[in-house]
């Protein structure tokens, strides 16, 4: 069975739980004390992954670090619809590489933001404010073309790709570093279609949403 | 200029951006909406703050009826904003008073217009007067209004249809405060644009262009892509210029207190029984052998907001004054319909709704009182009809349903001709369980069986002609359900009145003590003292006059409180019950 090292307030480790609760794959976790703790820089971590990063997974004996990276392994390797991760289309396949890129810009800036106001790291907030602001822009744009194109995810395909699982956390979660979502309606309309993904699961600060409306 | 910007009407969101089942974060002049369009179109603006914890609305759920709080699940409905349950208080009605501040919304030019206190229409743009029109992407800005508005007269565009060219000449057509109207041509192309300007607070703002010319597929695109890219450019150059001002304060939004109508009690009339609305009949129909749907429309404004269980009273033109639950489902609350069932003995009521109510006549009914809400913590829900008993159960069990919590609607009536409110029924899907042309005897051993399995946490609510409502009580008690999981409405009261005795009333909060001859009600004696009373039935059946007993021992002659709130003798219905004490000493 996967094991996954586990925070329960990490939006990255946030994003396997997501994938894996979307495909229906039995896992079992290991929680880590990431704070106070700083268990992910203890000498038993740092075996398993010497960055002192979350999260890492197990599988099979394979030991995998980084979320994107850990991501593109469990939708290659479990999603049969192949749709997660598309590996037949090769456009769409570095659109989704493109986008997981863009993810980590997500979490050098929004996360950032948010561990320095609700976990005291001592990172320029300005900076991490207004990088995360820089990006939202761009994405907003981006998903309200989309809107207008008929296109719902951050990939041009009909259906979600693991791009919206990396930039889904650290976005809905961006209030908690000081970093408002008011002037990206788009991206508040992207966050209610990816919450109602059959199998959405919900950690601490982020909420569900309702059931979408039936067409008559 | 922000001052009198209140008074005027704003942009604060385009029309694609009310998706349903959404709910938009808008903002203007500081203060801050939860904006969301219900499944009836209907666009909700309201102050972005519960008024239970302060936590913003926005971030609630937007079920197509009602708007659900995330923090604790307040629900408040579409277009009246007020509270409909309170999960912490699943027996009670809220109090009307839990009402959110709403702001007035229209859809106009593609875009959602509001204002914090309007002078005036939305304001009419030659421009855009005519034709499809085109709404461009808004851009927010961090930079104040006027200074957008300036940059905006210098914004220079190519007409849609000579969209890939260069050199279009834009002049500046009109310039306000909050709007700027220019006219670009290339050519023979040409194409006119309004840009407002929201102030969305001292330091931020959102442009949102509007063009008078519609386009399909790839050009309509080219256009959006166009502005778009134009817009980001002009709002880079105002933030960087905004950047090295000193930023303004930002406005400190004014929290209203709750209106004066909503939080003072309404008049007291020497009758006791107050109708403060006055409807039209928009529709009168046959929905069923005998029983005629009323729909009723407020002559102005909304309508105020009920629960599911909720009844007014309507005051009829021959005089009388009857109450009928609203069956309304959630959010419906545009509004109220109601089922009047001709009786055969009828003494007025009925027989005027049935033959001299027609369209279009306007009638006088009280605010929606309801003494018998719908709990919705209950692990599964029954509902037991008898014919025109329906209605109440009707408007619970399409909340319930709406809430998808587990539900079961069993309607006993003659034959399908009987069966009223067919949309509303074919809305509640298998939830429905019609009996139909049972005799009594049939009627109990189908009750038998349906209240066989009761379980903690399980809850029945039951309304029907007298007789069946005695018999399902009666098997529910036997069947182990206990009096907490049993609600139940009376028509009416067909108890004899005994109303022989006298007796003294004193009450307590009031420093009065009143004697009760024989002939007379508590009531109609706290009346003549004049002490304020309310009151809906007067015959011991709906429980709006209910009093705290604190002394005596009632002689209950209502069918309104359970056996076991009888025994309590806590509480007693003042229009018909009496005391078996000599004194009886009141919470009034």
């Amino acid at each position: 069975m996967i094991t996954l090292y586990d925070y329960e307030l990490s939006g990255n480790c946030y994003k396997l739980r997501l994938l894996m609760s979307f495909l229906g794959i039995d896992y079992k976790t290991v929680p880590v004390d990431f704070y106070p703790g700083r268990e992910h820089k203890s000498e038993w971590f740092l075996k398993l992954n010497p960055l002192g990063q979350l999260p890492v997974i197990e599988d099979d004996g394979l030991i995998l670090r980084d979320a994107q990276a850990i991501l593109v392994y469990l939708a290659a390797r479990y999603d049969p619809s192949r749709s997660w991760y598309p590996l037949d289309n090769p456009a769409l396949l570095g659109e989704v590489s493109q986008w997981l890129a863009f993810a980590d810009g997500i979490t050098s800036t929004s996360s950032a933001a948010r561990l320095h106001d609700g976990l005291f790291y001592d990172f320029d907030i300005d900076a991490a404010r207004a990088g995360a602001h820089r990006l939202f822009r761009i994405l907003d744009e981006h998903l309200w073309f989309g809107e207008q194109q008929g296109r719902n995810w951050i990939c041009s395909a009909s259906h979600p790709t693991i791009a919206d699982i990396a930039c889904f956390p650290y976005i809905i979660l961006s209030e908690e570093g000081g970093i408002p979502r008011q002037d990206y309606p788009a991206i508040r309309r992207w966050c209610d279609r990816v919450k109602r993904i059959k199998g959405f699961t919900v950690m601490s600060g982020v909420f569900p949403a309702g059931p979408g409306k039936i067409a008559a | 200029m922000l001052e009198e910007a209140r008074s005027r009407w704003h942009p604060i969101a385009a029309t694609h951006d009310l998706q349903f089942r959404h709910v938009f974060h808008g903002q203007l002049l500081g203060r801050e909406f939860a904006v969301w369009r219900a499944d009836d179109g209907y666009v909700n603006i309201w102050e972005n703050r519960c008024l239970h914890r302060g936590v913003r609305l926005s971030i609630g759920i937007n079920d197509g009826r009602e708007l659900k709080c995330q923090y604790h699940g307040w629900r408040y409905s579409n277009r009246t904003a007020g509270c409909t349950y309170i999960p912490a208080h699943p027996a009670d009605a809220p109090a009307r008073t839990i009402t959110n501040r709403t702001f007035p919304a229209i859809e106009r030019y593609g875009l959602v217009w509001s204002s914090e206190e309007p002078r005036g229409e939305v304001p009419d743009v030659a421009a855009l007067a005519e034709g499809k029109l085109l709404a461009l992407r808004g851009i927010p800005v961090n930079a104040p209004a006027d200074k957008v508005v300036e940059r905006l007269k210098a914004y220079r565009f190519q007409p849609n249809a000579a969209i890939g060219g260069e050199g279009a000449e834009t002049i500046v057509e009109a310039a306000q405060d909050f709007a700027v109207a220019l006219h670009s041509r290339d050519g023979g192309a040409e194409t006119h644009g309004v840009f407002f300007v929201q102030p969305v607070d001292s330091n931020r703002s959102v442009i949102r262009g509007v063009l008078d010319q519609e386009a399909e597929g790839a050009a309509r695109l080219a256009i959006l892509r166009h502005h778009n890219e134009r817009l980001s450019k002009l709002r880079d150059e105002v933030e960087r210029e905004a950047a090295s001002a000193p930023a303004p304060t930002p406005i400190e939004p004014v929290y209203e207190r709750v209106s004066a109508e909503l939080a003072e009690m309404p008049e007291v009339t020497t009758h006791g029984r107050k109708a403060a609305l006055r409807v039209s009949v928009a529709r009168k129909w046959q929905t069923a052998d005998g029983i005629a749907g009323f729909e009723l429309r407020p002559i102005k404004g909304i309508l105020p907001t009920f629960q599911p269980g909720a009844h007014i009273d309507v005051h009829m033109p021959n005089g009388e004054i009857r109450q009928y639950s609203i069956t309304n489902g959630p959010g419906e609350t545009d509004s109220f319909i109601i089922g009047v069932k001709l009786e055969r003995d009828s003494k007025g009521g009925s027989k005027c709704m049935h033959e001299t109510v027609r369209e279009g006549d306007v009638l006088a009914i009280s605010e929606p009182r309801n003494n018998f809400p719908l709990r919705r913590d209950s692990i599964k829900t029954l509902f037991v009809a008898g014919g025109i008993g329906i209605t109440p159960l009707l408007a619970m069990a399409q909340a319930l349903k709406n809430q998808e919590l587990t539900h079961e609607l069993h309607y006993f009536a003659q034959g399908e001709e009987h069966l009223a409110f067919a949309d509303r029924l074919k809305y509640l899907g298998d939830a429905l369980k019609p009996h139909l042309g049972l005799s009594p005897d049939a009627t109990g051993a189908e009750l038998r069986q349906i209240l066989a399995d009761y379980r903690n946490g399980m809850h029945l609510y039951i309304c029907g002609p007298g007789p069946m409502l005695e018999a399902a009580r009666k098997i529910a008690a036997d069947q182990g359900w206990p009096d907490t999981a049993v609600h139940f409405e009376y028509f009416k009261n067909t108890n004899k009145i005994d109303d022989s005795s006298s007796f003294e009333v004193a009450l307590a909060r009031s420093c009065v003590t009143l004697q009760v001859p024989a002939g007379k009600t508590i009531m109609q004696v706290m009346r003549e003292s004049g002490i304020d009373v309310p009151s809906s039935c007067e015959q011991g059946a709906c429980g709006t006059c209910v009093a705290t007993v604190i002394e005596g021992e009632p002689d209950h002659q209502d069918v309104y409180l359970n056996d076991a709130e009888r025994k309590a003798g806590t509480k007693i219905m003042t229009c018909v019950s009496r005391a078996k004490s000599a004194r009886l000493v009141l919470d009034i």
